[in-house]
């Protein structure tokens, strides 16, 4: 190449680090720059999405605890952004005029004893189809899953039609022998739809420990039942932290069998919907107090969102890797 | 203590028949190693033994008593595994005490056997660390510590040094064997290793496609292998063999032949007849003194020479137009162990004898041997 060579306009062109000059309105400025430095717009768009994804789910809180603070006369004056009036004790109204820890506490007692249930079978079944070889595994598991595919209305009529039975073995239990208004009622359709969900979980988790562990713990002394809950199960705690979370969330926020299973009352075992409902009077809906309530029902499931986090995301993740 | 028997044992998983028909008694306090290639049923029945599968017919005997039904943890055994298997929830202290802890034992027991297994085990000071924290030797002792803490009346070792360095591996070699000695307890080790089977073994049961081959002591299986497959797979590199037949003044095949009387060993004339040689047992013309009964002299040329250190593996094909496969030694080749001193270089031709009286014959149809020596 000799140097007399003229050199190619586009070198020229590459070395300038501006644009020409053109005359161009504020948007396609904005684009030329976005294009030139796409790092920024991508930045830009995280931003927005963070933004508009916290809005759409934390402004529903935001505007329940405005509503919550207004005071019951001016629940009208409630803005987009502001409260009506401030006036707090909606969070103590609720207590004194309803027993609203009583429902509270019925919905966590359904939830947890639910979450037993649930974790304890799905556990058993998991092992099975997680570990074991047998004829009909695939079709027997295919049958559990079309179980969670029924609408929970289709249950609905003989379940309710069974538990206004009175049931003669279960009269020393309860105090009719019927379990309508009680938490069984709720705690059996609700585990047995969400057991199916558990059992995949779980089925998983357990198919990924190695079975010479299994084996060892077997020749160390445990039966395979007792191998399962030394060995297994601890090493899935994250498979087991995820499924015993969503059950508890799915119950404890379950609306039909919660609403459907008992007469409302507290003391027969009505579940925290009930109680959120029941600030609806005849002739006022108290909207603060219902707000109010709904706020404080959250609080047990955010809690354990936040406790087990660290947990459901690995087993999240993990389940969804490994197989 | 205890011996372990095993009675007409079959195992099949569904068509597939893993074990069939086994036999074998193992003596109180007896190393036995079951050896044989991948897939050969020695893992199924160590398995059998052990309670982790159900033989599907025959029974299984621990110390004079019927244990086909027991589970696992009733019948008195432990047992090392291949993947070591410690349990990664558990630190060493949980791990080593986790069957006296379920056997109901009261503290001050379980700390005081602990500590001595720990002891044995040379585990001193690492109680509270956690498997991941560990070597892969540390790790495989502190599943021997798990394994001898119990007592046990049977140990069923089942490739404990397969995951191991080759170093290491030596070394966990002669340290169960100093275990064996120690404790004085039935020992029944699975290895596809030979060389695993033949230092730490009182006896060798060699296993081939389900079927048990031999049961001797190590140097029985290497002198007097019962049949082919054994003389095959016990030794290092393996035997040289040669396809013919026996003739009436010996035995004859395309490449080399042999004078004997074959009423004399209980031959046959007629009859197709393998003829095995170890390649130790293959010497240079000049050194023909070495061998008890020199063979006469076989004209080869070297073909391949493997220098060892210890010893030159060389591989001597005994025609010019001999036909090399990668499947293995084929007929017309012959393996010797030379001495690395030895001057020899490929290409070169070579006048070779073999030890007669280390000369094994085989009935090709049955595989049975018929003579461990031609002299």
């Amino acid at each position: 190449m000799s140097d007399a060579e003229p050199e190619h306009p586009d070198l020229a062109a590459q070395e300038r680090s501006e644009e020409p000059e053109l005359d161009r309105g504020v948007v396609e400025a904005w684009a030329a720059k976005m294009i030139s430095n796409p790092d920024r717009a991508y930045k830009s768009l995280f931003y927005i999405a963070t933004i508009f994804f916290l809005l759409t789910t934390l402004y529903p809180f935001f505007w329940l605890l405005m509503v919550a603070i207004t005071p019951s006369g001016s629940l009208n004056d409630v803005g987009v952004l502001t409260p009506g009036g401030f006036n707090p004790e909606a969070f103590i109204d609720i207590f004194q005029l309803l027993p609203f820890h009583r429902f509270m506490f019925n919905s966590f007692l359904i939830a947890t004893v639910s979450t037993v249930l649930v974790l304890f079978v799905a556990s058993l079944a998991g092992y099975v189809f997680g570990r074991l070889r047998f004829r009909g595994k695939t079709p027997l598991l295919l049958t559990v899953l079309v179980v969670s595919f029924f609408p929970p209305a289709a249950f609905f009529v003989p379940l309710n039609r069974l538990f206004n039975r009175n049931v003669d073995v279960l009269r020393p239990l309860l105090a009719d022998g019927s379990l309508f208004n009680t938490p069984f009622a709720i705690v059996i359709p609700v585990s047995a739809l969400y057991l199916p969900l558990s059992i995949f979980i779980l089925m998983t988790f357990y198919a990924q420990i190695p079975d010479g562990l299994e084996d060892a713990a077997r020749v160390e002394g445990t039966t395979r039942l007792g191998a399962l809950f030394r060995v297994i199960v601890p090493l899935s705690a994250p498979g087991v932290a995820t499924a015993g979370v969503l059950t508890f969330i799915t119950v404890y926020n379950e609306y039909f069998f919660s609403s459907l299973m008992t007469d409302g009352r507290p003391e027969m075992w009505a579940p925290m919907l009930e109680g959120v409902l029941a600030f609806r009077g005849q002739y006022e809906i108290l909207f603060n107090l219902m707000a109010a309530a709904s706020i404080v029902a959250v609080l047990p499931v955010a809690i354990l969102v936040i406790v087990a986090q660290e947990k459901i995301v690995s087993g999240l993740t993990s389940g969804a890797l490994k197989e | 203590m205890a011996s372990v028997t095993l009675d007409n044992v079959t195992k099949a998983y569904g068509d597939e028949i893993a074990v069939e028909d086994m036999n074998l008694e193992i003596r109180d306090g007896e190393f036995l190693t079951l050896v044989g290639p991948s897939g050969c049923g020695k893992s199924t029945t160590m398995e059998t033994i052990a309670g982790l599968t159900q033989p599907t017919e025959g029974s299984v005997y621990i110390g004079g008593r019927d244990v086909t039904d027991l589970p696992p943890k009733d019948r008195g055994i432990a047992m090392v595994f291949q993947n070591i298997a410690l349990f990664p929830h558990m630190d060493v202290y949980d791990n080593i005490s986790f069957g006296l802890r379920l056997r109901k034992y009261d503290q001050e027991e379980i700390e005081k056997r602990v500590d001595r297994a720990a002891e044995i085990v040379q585990l001193g000071g690492m109680m509270d660390r956690m498997p991941e924290e560990m070597s892969g030797g540390q790790r495989q002792r502190v599943a021997i510590a798990r394994a001898i803490v119990r007592q046990p009346d049977v140990f069923l070792m089942d490739e404990p040094l397969a995951n191991l360095d080759a170093e290491l591996r030596i070394h966990m070699r002669t340290q169960l064997q100093r275990l064996h000695r120690e404790l004085d307890t039935t020992i029944i080790y699975v290895t596809h290793d030979q060389a695993q089977a033949m230092t730490m073994s009182d006896r060798v049961a060699v296993i081939d496609n389900g079927h048990l081959q031999q049961v001797d002591p190590p140097l029985t299986c290497y002198n007097a292998p019962d049949n082919l497959f054994v003389a095959s797979f016990i030794g290092s590199p393996a035997m040289n063999f040669f396809h013919g037949a026996v003739t009436d003044d010996g035995f004859g095949s395309e490449f080399m032949n042999l004078g004997f009387d074959p009423e004399e060993i209980g031959a046959t004339p007629g009859k197709d007849a393998t003829l095995g040689i170890r390649p130790e047992d293959v010497y240079l013309k000049r050194d023909r003194e070495e061998a008890t009964v020199p063979s006469e002299t076989i004209k080869a040329h070297v073909d391949v020479l493997e220098p060892m250190g210890d010893e030159v593996f060389t591989y001597l094909l005994l025609e010019e137009d001999v036909e090399t496969s990668a499947e293995g030694r084929g007929e017309g080749q012959l393996l010797l162990s030379l001495d690395p001193q030895t001057d020899i270089e490929e290409g070169q031709k070579v006048e070779v004898v073999f030890d007669r009286h280390e000369a094994h014959l085989f009935d090709s149809a049955s595989e049975e041997a018929i003579a461990h020596s031609l002299a």
